[in-house]
């Protein structure tokens, strides 16, 4: 046990070095940085809802929507003149994100009913993501007016109905159904809500699959390239620690490095969506709905996110052998990168169960894949596709593993080697 | 004088190329023992498949009686090998390094110790040790690797080609380093295409081409027996 701790703790130095550790703060801050960017842009975005108007209306029926505008949290700004030209260059001195000209005559034309025109103005300063919410603000801004307007006239004319009972004749009540579970909500927001809260699961997976893999491979082949191994291979440990002493350090340095890019991620999502915990009437029906995550179900996905884990370090302790040097062991890892992304993307863009037959069996042969389904399977309880998944990649697992070991107890440890061999051009 | 390694009719493929047509020699305790000849006689792999790197394909090899094929483990305790371009961990130090290849072995802390003073002496690098091995000049390298090779007095040191790529004045120090070494009981099987540097050396020499053993001997006896002035000449006529 001293000889393989030896050999871990060397491991693990090699792989925490000077680059590694500016890699992961440069990336942590620049995504921290972003978030909080995104962040202040989101609250600025919320909190401006100041809007210019030049009312030449002046009548009961402008006077009344400006003040319902005001009911609604807008800061109304009313401009003096009587000249439109003269209001947009007003409007932009004062660097006002928003115009609204009521027309003279719109009180009278609501009253017999004609649809009457407003004008908006939008000053587009630039082509940021916040600049796109003022834009859905000023929605709010028309949606508020049209309801004010229409339920004022409804009023006057049919004071006994309410006007949203003549505006809306019909209402739905949703209601989602998930296995026996039944619950009213919205399958968007449902369906929304879990995705925001599983989404990180594939990521992290895809990260440390990929960070662990590469560690692999390369500490193998820096040791074939700085001429150590031989010397490796002689002291008295047996091969197999040689073997997992290299994966485990590979699989710590490789979580740990996934766990910082994530919290570094996620400060930037929170920026961008705000946070999904503050969705509180949701997480009630979530678990009416039994989609909520229990501790057993946390166990299994553990489980397989560990096996698909073992699984790519073992790939890559054999993929590592066949590197001659550093620089071909990078190459060497893209095939192991397709093996995660694939299955990564789809399980993005589509239900990996609704494939045709012979993409399912392509997508199902890649070990990498089941994980990405299990969060979605322990919520839904297809426990037979958990249970295969998890049997297949154990099997995969140790086929690869004893591959692994068999390879560092014979000669091809040394002797292996890929190469990219150039074609002869004979004229 | 005990035998501590016994290589009879090895034999090693590469596929259809037979690099080893079965060689045989023994190795005394306290004896410098050397194989010389020329670029891809079989020197290399002979002292890999004795260093448990290679798998033999035919013959026996025996290390204190136990044979290579069932005790791997065993030829692993007792050996230590120095490669022909080995290198060291550019990221540690090169007392790290010492002291990381010291517990590999099954001693005590106080015997770790021990190893680590012992190669600090032989390694004579003074307070460079404390700097990383990526600042080191080869020569530097090489005596570090012969430090870890000799501290933890291996029944045998497997030494491939020591003084490569030294310049003269690192190669006469290695030189030294092996003979006080050999002086203290130590046996060492040395390969070498410098026959001077092997002449110098060694107690007994084998002289290998092309897979076979052409001769073994004191570099006198050889001498004698080919009535060469050196061990150059020697082998140019057994070669003959």
């Amino acid at each position: 046990m001293k000889k393989f701790s030896n050999l871990l703790i060397k491991e693990i130095r090699e792989l925490i070095n000077k680059q590694l550790i500016f890699s992961l703060l440069f990336t942590f801050i620049l995504f921290y940085f972003i978030g909080q960017v995104a962040r202040t842009e989101a609250k600025k975005a919320e909190a401006a809802r100041r809007v210019a108007v030049l009312d030449l209306d002046r009548s009961a029926v402008s006077r009344g929507l400006l003040d319902n505008l005001r009911l609604i949290r807008f800061q109304v700004e009313e401009l003096e003149t009587q000249d439109k030209e003269e209001a947009i260059i007003k409007a932009q001195e004062k660097k006002l994100p928003f115009l609204l000209i009521i027309p003279p005559g719109l009180g009278e034309g609501v009253e017999k009913l004609e649809t009457e025109e407003i004008e908006t103005y939008s000053f587009l300063r630039s082509f940021s993501m916040s600049e796109a919410r003022y834009s859905d603000v000023f929605r709010v801004i028309l949606e508020a007016a049209n309801n004010y307007l229409s339920n004022e006239v409804l009023k006057k004319k049919l004071p006994e109905v309410p006007p949203d009972s003549l505006k809306k004749p019909l209402k739905s009540r949703d209601f989602v159904i998930v296995r026996n579970q039944r619950a009213e909500a919205s399958a968007s927001a449902i369906a929304g809500f879990v995705y925001a809260q599983s989404v990180f699961v594939p990521i992290i997976l895809a990260m440390i699959l990929i960070y662990s893999s590469q560690m692999v491979i390369s500490a193998i082949a820096l040791e074939k390239q700085n001429k150590t191994l031989e010397t490796l291979l002689t002291v008295p440990i047996s091969r197999s620690s040689i073997v997992a002493a290299k994966m485990l350090a590979a699989g710590i340095v490789g979580l740990l490095s996934a766990l910082i890019y994530l919290a570094g991620f996620r400060w930037y999502m929170k920026g961008l969506t705000g946070d999904i915990t503050a969705a509180g009437g949701v997480t009630t029906i979530i678990k009416q709905l039994g989609l909520s995550m229990t501790t057993g179900g946390s166990i299994i996905l553990v489980i397989s996110l560990f096996l698909a884990i073992l699984c790519a370090l073992a790939l890559a302790t054999i993929l590592g052998v066949m590197a001659e040097d550093y620089r071909s062991a990078q190459s060497l890892i893209m095939p192991l990168v397709f093996m995660v992304m694939i299955p990564y993307i789809l399980s993005i863009f589509t239900d990996l169960k609704t494939l045709s037959l012979p993409a399912k069996i392509f997508i199902y042969a890649i070990p990498f894949s089941h994980p990405f389904m299990t969060a979605q399977n322990i919520l839904l309880h297809n426990y037979r596709s958990i249970v295969f998944g998890i049997i297949y990649m154990l099997l995969v697992f140790i086929v690869l593993v004893f591959t692994a070991a068999r390879i560092f107890s014979t000669d091809r440890v040394l002797t292996m080697k890929l190469r990219w061999r150039r074609r002869a051009v004979v004229l | 004088m005990a035998v501590i390694l016994q290589v009879e009719e090895l034999r090693k493929f590469y596929g259809q190329f037979e690099a080893l047509k079965g060689i045989s020699f023994e190795v005394n305790q306290g004896e410098i023992f050397g194989l010389i000849g020329p670029n891809g006689a079989g020197k290399t792999t002979t002292l890999r498949i004795i260093a448990t790197l290679l798998t033999l394909s035919a013959g026996k090899v025996k290390l204190l009686g136990y044979d290579l094929k069932e005790n791997a483990d065993k030829f692993r305790e007792n050996i230590s090998y120095l490669p022909e371009e080995a290198g060291a961990y550019r990221n540690l130090t090169g007392l790290d390094y010492l002291r990381f290849m010291a517990k590999f072995y099954d001693q005590s802390p106080e015997e770790w110790a021990k190893f680590i003073d012992r190669a600090v002496t032989i390694a004579d690098l003074g307070p460079r040790l404390k700097d990383k091995v990526g600042t080191y000049s080869k020569g530097m390298v090489r005596k570090l690797l012969l430090a870890r090779a000799l501290m933890t007095k291996p029944v045998l040191a497997i030494l491939d080609e020591p003084t490569s790529g030294l310049d003269v004045i690192n190669s006469l120090e290695v030189r030294e380093i092996i003979k006080r070494y050999a002086r203290e009981g130590l046996s060492v099987l040395l390969s070498s295409h410098n026959m001077l540097e092997v002449e110098f050396l060694s107690d007994r020499v084998a002289l290998i081409d092309q897979g076979r053993i052409l001769a073994i001997g004191t570099p006198q006896e050889l001498k004698e027996r080919y009535q060469a002035p050196n061990l150059e000449v020697v082998f140019r006529r057994a070669v003959e």
